[in-house]
């Protein structure tokens, strides 16, 4: 054993002297450094981010954000990419704002008052959302389309900006939801009303054009004389639920997610898709992907169509319908005929699924091994993610997944 | 029941298998022992065959001799022991040309249902009740519910080490196929997978677990407890494990050491001979689902 002691200081001496510290002590930089930055195999939670419960959280395109429940300034973080500031201004040295963040550093929004909660945020491309109880939504990042809900100022810097908007309220109402899609936003009010602000070549805004919008404005069609009480929208398709259980959509439909009777890829007004979902019963959550839709009735069933890896096997690639995953891959058998879904999510291609149980189910692409299954392959039907935690709520976005969990004990 | 009438008839029928209650603390070895030993105690009361007889020519060689049957000496079994004797049987589970059945439902990896009991708050080293005391801890804080999530969870943490070794490419559309039929047999007898795990009893600090499983060994069994205590923040060891099913043969089947008598183990027989009749791909598997 000494003997091996021996030879290995002997090699940390060698190589400490053959690198090239000649006159400074400042490391070399190394190119191939990026390609060497981990990926993520398996769910991980570093013991120094535990020291409070984060309550919320949300993925956008290479960013995270989570807000803790406090009675301080500080309630959300951001970690990842800040090309436009969509985590706040950090400057370690005036002038030379971060670009990229490799820990969670605080966000700074100027709340009025520190009693202030967080009660939801989500992400887009580059722009965050943040639902405080009573101060309405805070929006920081990209502006180019209109995403914050304020005026487009074609010449605007977003790279090391300070600026973040308030939207107090909407129709005199105050706000409950906030879900970002990837370069737009949609609110939800007291009374199930859907404002949408952002891109809007899709339709995605709802407001019967192509334009970008500039301030949130009211989503036409269907939706209006509803009370839609939760919205989806990760990529340019938008889904809706009222509290009777039932769908609505708009948006980018190129894959059938928002399927019409003429051949329209864009749909740029909220369509009731009763027809659609017949014979499916009472939804209680919804999620949008890239190119398809994720739904889940009470029952525990999920429902999946439109195109890519559904989890319906590796022959089916596009399914028009919504076609039913087998309850037996989230674990309904005959020992535990209990099992259902309670809570779906997605990113641009890849999906997750949370079962009573607190289980979580994830499959598709496997991009950087956002899956979590210890692998990087790709998953063609849900298989469960090893946490050693009940799952409580799942955020997936473009390449990455985050989920909030609980202790067992 | 039905009347066994003499020893030759009751000695043929036994060929088949039989379902036993082992009793706790008693090794296999014991059982078998006990149950032949009781075999050839009750054959032997039976009605016997008629002894042999043997042909006397007796008389002077020069005038005609009498030819008569006399009692053949040589097959009494007070000359020649008793008619059974234990090396006339062969027994692993199954009696005689039973044997070859046990060997199959041995292959076929049928699920079997147990009652694993363990105790909060002390671990010892060999996870059994029986190990040297390495640990104690509170339990106060552990609830049913809290019991009944980690369990959940472990057991769909072996739903994917079901998929894992069906011994079909993940990728593939028959993996599929397969999976979304349900619950999978494993390809190989090494690895243990667990398909139902549920707390049916919990009286701090007893609890029983009930499982359902393929290819499991009783050590396995234990660490299962083991891992549950660790799982909810305490110890835990195992104090007895009890199998209450086997594919279909069940508790109410299976005989009790006060049973372990000829008329009881040739009716026993008798329905375990139905039982497998009536599901016949339980001993020949012919997909990978499971189905017992």
């Amino acid at each position: 054993m000494n003997a091996i002691k021996v030879i290995l200081q002997r090699r940390a001496i060698g190589e400490v002297s053959t690198r090239a510290y000649a006159t400074t002590k400042k490391k070399i930089p190394d190119p191939d450094e990026e390609e060497q930055l981990p990926i993520f195999k398996y769910p991980v939670s570093k013991s120094s981010d535990r020291r409070m419960y984060v309550t919320h959280a949300a993925c956008g395109y290479g960013f995270t954000v989570a807000s803790i429940k406090t009675q301080e300034q500080h309630k959300v973080f951001g970690t990842g990419i800040n090309t436009d500031s969509q985590i706040g201004y950090h400057s370690p040295r005036r002038g030379h704002p971060l670009e990229l963040l490799v820990s969670p550093a605080p966000i700074y929004i100027p709340y009025k008052s520190l009693e202030t909660t967080v009660i939801g945020m989500d992400a887009g491309r580059a722009h965050t959302a943040i639902l405080t109880d009573n101060e309405g939504v805070f929006t920081i990042g990209n502006n180019a389309y209109g995403q914050c809900g304020r005026k487009i100022n074609a010449n605007e810097e977003y790279r090391g900006s300070m600026v973040s908007h308030n939207i107090k309220r909407l129709g005199k109402e105050n706000v409950t939801d906030v879900v970002c899609g990837q370069d737009h936003t949609l609110f939800v009010t007291e009374s199930g009303k859907v404002y949408a602000c952002g891109w809007g070549a899709d339709g995605q805004t709802g407001a019967g054009n192509f334009e970008s919008q500039e301030y949130p404005a009211l989503v036409r069609g269907d939706i209006t004389s509803e009370r839609i009480v939760s919205v989806a929208s990760t990529g340019d398709c938008v889904l809706a639920l009222n509290e009777s259980g039932e769908l609505f959509g708009w948006g980018n439909s190129e894959y059938g997610q928002v399927p019409m009777a003429t051949a329209q890829h864009q749909v740029n007004m909220s369509y009731s898709l009763l027809g659609l979902t017949k014979g499916i019963g009472r939804i209680v959550d919804i999620a949008t992907g890239g190119s398809f839709c994720i739904i889940c009735n009470e029952n525990g069933d999920v429902f999946v169509w439109g195109y890519g890896l559904l989890g319906l096997g590796p022959n089916v690639q596009h399914t028009a319908k919504p076609k039913q995953i087998p309850s037996a891959l989230f674990g309904r058998n005959e020992f535990n005929p209990e099992c259902k879904v309670e809570k779906v999510a997605c990113g641009i291609s890849h999906l997750a699924a949370i079962t009573n149980n607190g289980d979580l189910y994830m499959w598709g692409r496997n991009r950087h091994g956002c899956l979590g299954l210890g692998s990087k392959k790709d998953q063609y039907f849900p298989l469960r993610v090893s946490i050693g935690a009940n799952v409580m709520n799942v955020r997936c976005s473009v390449d990455h997944t985050v989920a909030i969990c609980k202790p067992f004990m | 029941m039905l009347k066994i009438r003499d020893a030759v008839a009751a000695f043929k029928t036994l060929n088949g298998l039989i379902c036993v209650y082992k009793p706790p603390c008693v090794p296999v070895k014991q059982v078998q022992h006990a149950i032949i030993s009781n075999l050839c105690r009750d054959l032997n009361a039976l009605p016997d065959r008629p002894r042999e007889q043997r042909v006397e020519i007796a008389g002077p060689t020069n005038q005609p001799m009498s030819v008569k049957l006399v009692p053949n000496y040589a097959d009494d079994p007070l000359v020649c022991g008793p008619r059974y004797i234990k090396d006339d049987f062969r027994c692993i589970l199954g009696i005689n040309d039973g044997t070859k059945l046990t060997y199959l439902i041995n292959t076929s990896r049928l699920t079997r249902a147990y009652k694993i009991h363990g105790v909060l708050g002390k671990a010892t080293d060999t996870y059994f009740w029986n190990g040297k005391l390495v640990e104690k801890s509170t339990y106060n804080h552990v609830t049913r519910e809290r019991i009944d999530g980690v369990v959940a969870h472990m057991q769909a943490a072996h739903q994917k080490t079901m998929f894992q070794l069906a011994g079909v490419h993940m990728e593939s559309q028959t993996m599929y196929e397969l999976a979304s039929q349900g619950t999978i047999r494993p390809g190989n007898s090494n690895l243990p997978v667990i398909y139902g795990l549920k707390c049916v009893h919990f009286k701090p600090p007893h609890f029983t677990l009930e499982v359902q499983a393929v290819n499991e060994y009783d050590k396995y069994l234990w660490t299962l407890i083991h891992d549950l205590g660790v799982q909810l923040k305490t110890s835990a060891h195992c104090t007895a494990v009890q199998c209450i099913r086997h594919g279909k043969f069940d508790l109410e089947l299976a005989l009790l050491r006060k049973h372990w008598q000829l008329e009881h183990i040739v009716g026993n027989m008798d329905q375990c001979r139905q039982l497998m009749e009536e599901n016949e791909n339980m001993l020949y598997p012919k997909s990978a689902t499971l189905s017992v």
